[in-house]
């Protein structure tokens, strides 16, 4: 448009006060609900230092709690738990030396953290917190004993790690792959030279990688096999290190993403398509599937806005920018990772000084077929 | 003592809804920002008392020097928003903008809904350099992109200017020497609307939960105090206790503070007492009210803290009338509340209290002021936000309350 012939606004338009509501409430939220959670028990506990308090990890463990890292000048490993008679995230500790946690990995037998400070990268574990007691009553915590794995590979930062079927860790440093199982004990082994980038556990037992810029790897973790770019990637795909993956538990399959925007579907059987649609801004900053295959996720420099993808109509939508007016008022600006709670809601890390761990409640679509 | 007050309209800016800014500047005279934020394609004019002619001078168009033109179809340069910070040693007045006025085609803006609209997001805060001795701008910068500067403060010694960004709540230092700006950090969701600083250089605000927050430049650490500042405890639990107003003591060696939520709280601050400073509950400002039903901020208020020659602390706090809600009325008419502007002097010996008069502007109610100062001669003035135009008050002191350095330690924030 010409800014020369912009006319000043005239006050009696009928739709003034709508227009003005529009700008003022539209841009946030448009559906379903967000809490941001502080890093506490409140009333019972002050949050992590803000400083200290950027969630750029999340992992859900079998319990259905969800174990966070954070960055900034210390890390620190917490727990939230949201079932029960619970309502707290649970400081586990500042894991020394550490400034950085680019991964959490629930495994069946504990949380294994990958840690980044001036020395480089390392794997730290923790066992997982049982359930306390009534929090509205009485409580009393367990204190989780953290057991340093060792360097992941000398002088290099893992840049991310996941679970792997069989038990273990995989994480990628900035340039090898590594290994850490519990059972049999091998500590921290060294599986290959890779370029670091995020990876992906997918439902098949294996394990998704960036090899290049045009194909991914492929772990094998039941036979301990690397395929080295296994699957292409298509085209116009403009993948890099910092792609954002999504698993699909309903579909079974795998989403990513690029630094345009552009999400791509991972089908072990089929390869990569897409893209499929595009995020209304970039990057994307996180990634989480719901249970009934709806995508979410955060996108966007400064001010993040929460998109979702609906995979019947291969459409995404921008559904605003993050508030919580529930348990705290805030307005979420920056994020770094997303996960999968028990009933659906996503856990959103936010990745900002005094970074809360935000809940996404998804709307619940009208069902036809449940009239 | 009954102090009398004076009206001086921003006849010269008409539409202008509010005058957030209100300092005494590196000359002792009276600096005030007559802003329009309402109003689309509109922009704020910096105003200067004229104690000679007994009026007010408009000395440029912010807009202007900035080189953003109200009419660029992007929010304006409205409004300087507690954002004058003096300096002394060469006669300069620092000024920054801040956002909200809409742009020349829309009815509102909101720089959470246009952040990623490149023809519409505000162009960001205007950092101005004003030279009161020359009565020119020396130089013009961007203190930062898409955002607007809520309050800003001078470590004159330091050549640093501190500030809070809007909406993203960052505080930011810039260097005036190396023209850069460096983020310290997110604070939270509320702004606060004052910095101060300390001997120390330490710059402190509060948080959304109403903390001290400080930053010292020697640890290059923004820190949170494990205290909430006092608050009404039956309806109020620390959040928004975000500073209001802050004025130096004469001494400088404590601050005055005004909270900014309904029924704020006066405090005092010595913060070279301790980890954290102590802090003092002066109690609150305005009046016991129904704990049941929020009461409107632009109602329920406190502002406009300052020292004057006789070295007691002056402010002026709302006082209204509860709406009977048996009789009809309407809520957004403020006739039934018939809100007025009362002036208080606070004896800092004791901390006693007491109303020394009442602001009056002939054709409106003067309940809400955000800033006040003493000039040289040391008369008091403060800033009004009401309804177009609005102005600045003055308020004549006795003799026995003026000093010619009344001003003198200079606040250093706005």
């Amino acid at each position: 448009m010409n800014m020369t012939t912009r006319k000043k606004y005239d006050f009696t338009r009928p739709d003034t006060r709508e227009l003005r509501d529009r700008i003022t409430h539209g841009v946030f939220l448009r559906e379903g609900n967000l809490v941001a959670f502080p890093l506490c028990f409140p009333g019972a506990s002050t949050p992590l230092p803000p400083d200290e308090s950027q969630v750029t990890a999340l992992s859900v463990a079998p319990s259905h709690m969800v174990y966070g890292g954070t960055s900034g000048r210390a890390a620190h490993v917490f727990v939230g738990m949201f079932h029960g008679v619970t309502g707290c995230v649970l400081a586990l500790g500042e894991i020394r030396g550490a400034t950085a946690i680019p991964a959490v990995c629930c495994t069946p037998r504990g949380w294994v953290a990958a840690c980044n400070g001036p020395a480089g990268g390392r794997l730290v574990r923790g066992a997982y917190v049982p359930m306390p007691f009534d929090l509205i009553q009485e409580w009393e915590f367990t204190q989780v004993r953290f057991e340093d794995l060792g360097t992941a590979a000398e002088g290099e930062p893992v840049v991310h790690a996941v679970a792997e079927p069989g038990g273990g860790v995989l994480a990628a440093t900035s340039h090898h792959l590594v290994r850490y199982r519990s059972e049999p004990p091998t500590g921290v082994e060294t599986l290959a030279e890779v370029v670091g980038s995020r990876l992906s556990p997918a439902l098949d037992g294996s394990v998704y990688g960036l090899c290049d810029a045009r194909s991914l790897w492929r772990w094998d973790a039941a036979s301990g096999r690397l395929d080295k770019r296994a699957v292409a990637l298509p085209a116009d795909a403009e993948v890099e290190a910092g792609l954002r993956w999504a698993v699909d538990p309903f579909r079974r399959r795998l989403y990513l993403t690029d630094q345009k925007g552009d999400l791509f579907i991972l089908e072990p059987a089929h390869g990569v398509r897409g893209p499929v649609a595009r995020t209304p801004l970039a990057p994307v900053t996180s990634l989480a599937a719901t249970l009934d295959g709806r995508v979410y996720g955060t996108c966007g420099e400064g001010m993040e806005h929460f998109f979702r993808y609906t995979p019947g109509t291969d459409r995404i939508d921008d559904i605003g920018m993050a508030v919580s007016v529930l348990e705290r008022r805030r307005y979420g600006y920056q994020y770094a990772d997303a996960a999968m709670g028990r009933d659906g809601q996503l856990f959103f890390g936010e990745n900002d000084t005094l970074g809360h761990l935000w809940i996404y409640f998804p709307r619940i679509e009208p069902s036809n077929s449940l009239i | 003592m009954n102090l009398q007050s004076e009206w001086f309209p921003f006849s010269g800016h008409p539409l202008s809804d509010s005058c957030w800014s209100l300092s005494a500047g590196p000359d002792g005279r009276i600096y005030a920002a007559a802003c329009c934020e309402s109003q689309p394609g509109e922009t704020v004019k910096l105003v200067r008392y004229n104690e000679t002619r007994h009026a007010l001078d408009y000395l440029f168009d912010l807009d202007v020097k900035a080189g953003d033109p109200r009419d660029s179809g992007r929010a304006t340069q409205c409004k300087i928003h507690y954002s004058f910070a003096p300096s002394r040693h060469d006669g300069i007045l620092f000024m920054a903008t801040h956002l909200s006025g809409p742009p020349i085609d829309l009815p509102a803006y909101s720089p959470w809904y246009f952040w990623h609209d490149p023809e519409r997001c505000f162009k960001g805060a205007a950092l101005l350099a004003y030279d009161t001795k020359r009565d020119s701008v020396v130089w013009t910068d961007t203190l930062y992109p898409k955002e607007g500067c809520r309050c800003l403060l001078h470590d004159e010694d330091r050549g640093l200017l501190y500030s809070l960004s809007y909406p993203r709540d960052h505080l930011f230092v810039f260097d005036i020497a190396r023209r850069r700006s460096r983020d310290l950090g997110r604070i939270g969701s509320i702004n606060a609307q004052a910095l101060f600083l300390d001997r120390r250089h330490r710059v402190w605000t509060t948080s959304d939960y109403g903390h001290l927050v400080r930053y010292d430049p020697d640890r290059d650490r923004v820190e949170v105090s494990p205290d909430v500042l006092p608050h009404n405890p039956v309806f109020q639990t620390g959040w928004h206790s975000v500073f209001y107003d802050v004025a130096p003591s004469p001494e400088g060696d404590c601050v005055y503070a005004s909270t900014w939520i309904a029924q704020p709280h006066l405090i005092r601050i010595w913060p070279d007492e301790g980890v954290w400073g102590r802090v003092e509950d002066l109690g609150p400002a305005t009046q016991e009210r129904d704990p049941h039903r929020p009461v409107c901020t632009f109602l329920d208020h406190c502002g406009g803290l300052t020292f004057a020659g006789d070295g007691k602390l002056y402010y002026v706090a709302s006082r209204w009338n509860a709406p009977d809600l048996h009789q009809e009325h309407d809520p957004f008419d403020l006739a039934a509340q018939n809100p007025r502007g009362i002036i208080w002097q606070l004896e800092p010996e004791t901390c006693a209290r007491r109303e020394v008069g009442e602001l009056v502007r002939p054709d409106y109610y003067a309940h809400y002021v955000p800033r006040g100062a003493v000039d040289h001669n040391g008369d008091l003035f403060f800033a009004h936000v009401g309804r177009p135009p609005v102005g600045i008050f003055r308020v004549p002191m006795p003799a026995e309350c003026r000093r010619p350095d009344a001003p003198l330690p200079l606040r250093m924030w706005g």
